[in-house]
């Protein structure tokens, strides 16, 4: 081979294999070398919420705000990974069910210290989780199916229950209205004490400027790898800062300015500013929520359920959804209401999810001799999404023959209103996405406003209620569905996701509804 | 000094007095009855959407809701007389402490953003009045329609985006970090003070240029002009003391209303304030807390008004009670 030849192979080798050869060992190695960094202990995060929480009481309210700040103070017996399962977190495993599905004994964690120092026993287990079925919304509604709660030694609890019930464990594991195991000695009503075993402690709170969380040094992490909430968590900064900006553009500005490091619920129409701006990743949390109306099935024109049949007929779900988000990126019209690839995916009754089928209303609205008596709609500007998707669904109503009342008030007057059903028919509001259809809306509970009653619900419901294999399940929640798009107690519109943002510098954040701050570091 | 010691002057101070008790007593039954009337329930917002009717009637009777008005209304009565404003359902703490809380971002809040407004308000206005219809005069006029017209929470995203975002001379929001010193505190107040100095300032511009206009057409003017005083020594000594009553009223009235009315300004920048206090009370109808505040407001309202009329005594010789 000639010299030339030989120098120009190896000019061809060089630049057709060796460079990008040399260049992807070193991209290789610096991906790797990002993949495998730990995130950077120290610091202090700024986290813009959207307003001040309404109690600090994990058990007393079921508002978002509230799960969000205190999952980091106060852990559960139970709590959800990455993929929707169920796992253990102050449990040592999951529960020990008998043979009839009435008893649930449940491991606990050995040598898992509160903030106050003390080890957690079975003692604060039943004492919490007494406390939380006394006074907490979720929790009372789990308290009808439980016939004992008592300890097993020191480190074992059993909750014996009157019929088999087997979303227990699904709610033992929610982080809202949360079922959080408290120091017994802490416990009192108000709590004035926040003492749980998370691995932040609480350290003070100045309403409307922060509640500040310092990290607790004696923290009990799980060993098995994180996974959503559930795994090891550790306390890499060394404190939050859980800040109220109740003003959504200000929020935005914050994390454009280096002054937030996260911002939570933030305005679809800044996805794209955050998206150019360098210092700033905006985080999509797809599927985030619902939104859904509730129908007054017990007072009222749409006490007859032909007519609320007429009213899924006449929705055009997607064009409500379009106008309450915008963009497609931020909303999916899905009529089932569990996603593909989650155990409780299912088409039963879908069939009638609405798509604007005026006609088709207006045969319904016939059918149902509707005496002209305008159909009282519930809405609140708190939430611009509910108020503009209002707008659609007068007009949806409207075309199908229905006549309308809008009734827009502050937010505050709507969650009063809609328990007095001579002043509603249908009021708007929304719901994350949980992992456990009975956990919400709470329309598939008793007594909640719409006061939905019906053989058929209670049939399903029960049937549901008491399979505990997962498979199972999953058919019989077809079976609830399609109640629900039978007797329409509530419609559920689709599926809408979140808009949150954080620093470029925030690491090893995990996007999850509810977001959480543990195994997350900040760059220097 | 005589004046102010006079047997008329003690005659004048306790019926304004006197007149302030009916006051104060007027309102705290209006704003009893006007919260209570509204709709809303404070335990339905703090319970959150998977609550029953059952749950909230429970929380409702556990502070007292479920009582009858009137007896609700003389048991604030008589926590009143005791000195206690009550206790707040959604802080936890009693509303003094919130109120006393909330007190220095809104006192040095109000202080620099008036301290801004007089300085913009006194000499454009001085000035545009000297000009009359000339260029200053149309200028400061016009920069007068346009800060009266700017929406405050308009300029606040404006001035955010321009001296926090852009150039990160400022902070967004806030009011500084948990254990900030007071300087750094200060600091977070540049920006809301300017926004709320140059919108204050168009209502001061405007009065100081319509009642110098007035004063420096009266006849001991034109004397003084006649008698060979400086054109400045008759702007500035002559007619500026004879024009300040309107606008000191203007001033006070201003710095009363901002004390308990820089609501928009403060939710953009997350001041913790006494406005924002009262916009999250009023949200979520923490009853004791609207009350409270704006009792306390109204009282302070009344009592700046009262200093404005004792102020007049030492800026008007002419002056008597």
């Amino acid at each position: 081979m000639h010299a030339d030849a030989s120098r120009s192979l190896l000019r061809v080798f060089r630049r057709a294999i060796a460079a990008p050869l040399v260049s992807a060992l070193i991209a290789a190695t610096c991906l790797s070398a990002n993949a495998f960094a730990a995130p950077p202990r120290g610091g202090a995060a700024n986290i813009a919420m959207i307003g001040e929480p309404q109690t600090l009481d994990p058990m007393s309210s079921t508002a978002d705000l509230v799960g969000t700040i205190m999952q980091h103070v106060y852990e559960l017996l139970y709590t959800y990974d990455a993929n929707s399962n169920v796992v253990p977190m102050l449990a040592e495993t999951m529960p020990t069910v008998s043979s009839g599905g009435l008893v649930y004994t449940i491991p606990l964690r050995k040598g898992v210290k509160f903030h106050n120092g003390k080890e957690m026993t079975s003692a604060d287990v039943v004492a919490s989780l007494q406390r939380w079925m006394e006074m907490a919304p979720r929790g009372k509604a789990v308290a009808k199916e439980i016939k004992s709660l008592e300890a097993k030694g020191p480190n074992a609890v059993v909750i014996t229950l009157n019929r088999p019930y087997a979303p227990l464990v699904a709610h033992l594991a929610l982080s809202n209205g949360f079922a959080a195991i408290m120091a017994k000695d802490s416990i009192a009503t108000p709590l004035t004490q926040f003492i749980g075993t998370g691995p932040y402690m609480f350290k003070e709170r100045k309403p409307d400027q922060y509640v500040q969380l310092v990290r607790f040094d004696g923290y009990s992490a799980r060993t098995e790898p994180a996974s959503g909430y559930g795994g090891k968590r550790e306390a890499l900064l060394d404190e939050l800062r859980f800040i109220p900006v109740p003003n959504a553009n200000t929020r935005v500005e914050g994390t454009l300015s280096g002054q937030y490091h996260f911002a939570d619920v933030l305005p679809v129409e800044s996805y794209s500013r955050l998206e150019g701006a360098p210092n700033v990743k905006p985080v999509l949390t797809a599927p985030f929520g619902f939104p859904y109306l509730v129908l007054n099935t017990k007072q009222g024109p749409l006490a007859n359920m032909s007519l609320r049949q007429a009213v899924q007929a006449s929705l055009n779900n997607a064009d409500m959804l379009a106008a309450g988000f915008g963009d497609p990126k931020f909303y999916s019209p899905d009529a089932n209401h569990y996603a593909r690839n989650t155990p409780f995916y299912s088409t039963a009754g879908t069939d009638n999810y609405g798509k604007g089928d005026a006609k088709r209303a207006a045969a319904l609205v016939a059918a149902a001799k509707y005496d002209g008596a305008p159909i009282k709609i519930l809405t609140s500007q708190q939430y611009d999404f509910h108020y503009r998707m209002a707008l659609v669904m007068a007009e949806n109503l409207k075309a199908a023959g229905l006549k309308v009342d809008m009734q827009v008030v502050d937010w505050s007057t709507l969650i009063e209103r809609r328990n007095n059903p001579a002043l509603w028919d249908i009021y708007i509001t929304h719901s994350a996405v949980l992992p456990e259809p009975t956990l919400t809306p709470p329309q598939l509970g008793d007594g909640a406003p719409g006061w939905w009653s019906s053989p058929a619900k209670d049939a399903a419901l029960a049937a549901f209620n008491a399979e505990a294999d997962p498979k199972k399940r999953a058919a019989l929640w077809g079976n609830v569905q399609a109640v629900v798009f039978t007797e329409v107690p509530y419609i559920r519109v689709g599926n809408f996701n979140s808009v949150t943002a954080r620093s470029a510098k925030l690491d090893g954040y995990v996007a999850m509804p509810w977001p959480f701050f543990w195994n997350t570091g900040l760059q220097k | 000094m005589t004046r102010l010691l006079s047997r008329g002057m003690a005659r004048y101070l306790a019926s304004r007095l006197a007149g302030m008790v009916i006051v104060m007593l007027l309102v705290t039954a209006l704003v009893f009855v006007i919260t209570r009337l509204a709709p809303g329930d404070p335990a339905a917002v703090m319970l959150g959407e998977q609550a029953t009717a059952a749950d909230i009637a429970q929380l409702r009777a556990s502070y007292g809701l479920d009582k009858p008005l009137p007896v609700q209304f003389a048991y604030w009565l008589g926590e009143l007389a005791r000195g206690n404003l009550g206790q707040s359902i959604f802080l936890q703490r009693p509303v003094t402490q919130a109120l006393l809380e909330r007190a220095e971002p809104t006192f040095f809040l109000t202080l620099f953003s008036m301290v801004i407004a007089i300085s913009i308000g006194i000499p454009f206005g001085i000035a545009a009045a000297v000009w009359r219809n000339g260029v200053v005069d149309q200028a400061f006029s016009g920069f007068a329609m346009l800060g009266a017209s700017i929406p405050s929470f308009w300029l606040g995203l404006i001035l955010m985006q321009l001296f926090a975002v852009g150039l990160g001379w400022f902070p967004v929001a806030g009011y500084g970090d948990p254990g900030a010193p007071l300087s750094d505190r200060l600091h977070h107040l540049v920006l809301p003070a300017i926004v709320l100095g140059v919108v204050n300032s168009a209502l001061i511009l405007r009065f100081s240029r319509a009642t110098m206009l007035d004063v420096l057409g009266e006849d001991h003017i034109r004397t003084a002009r006649a008698k060979g005083v400086s054109e400045r020594r008759v702007v500035l000594h002559h007619a500026l003391r004879n024009a300040l009553i309107p606008v000191v009223t203007v001033v006070g009235l201003t710095f009363a209303l901002l004390i308990g009315g820089a609501i928009v300004t403060e939710t953009v920048f997350g001041l913790p304030g006494i406005g924002n206090l009262v916009v999250s009370a009023v949200l979520r109808r923490d009853y004791p807390v609207i009350q409270g505040a704006l009792l306390v407001i109204a009282g302070l309202y009344v009592l700046i008004n009262l200093l404005i009329d004792l102020l007049y005594l030492a800026i008007d010789p002419r002056v008597k009670y």
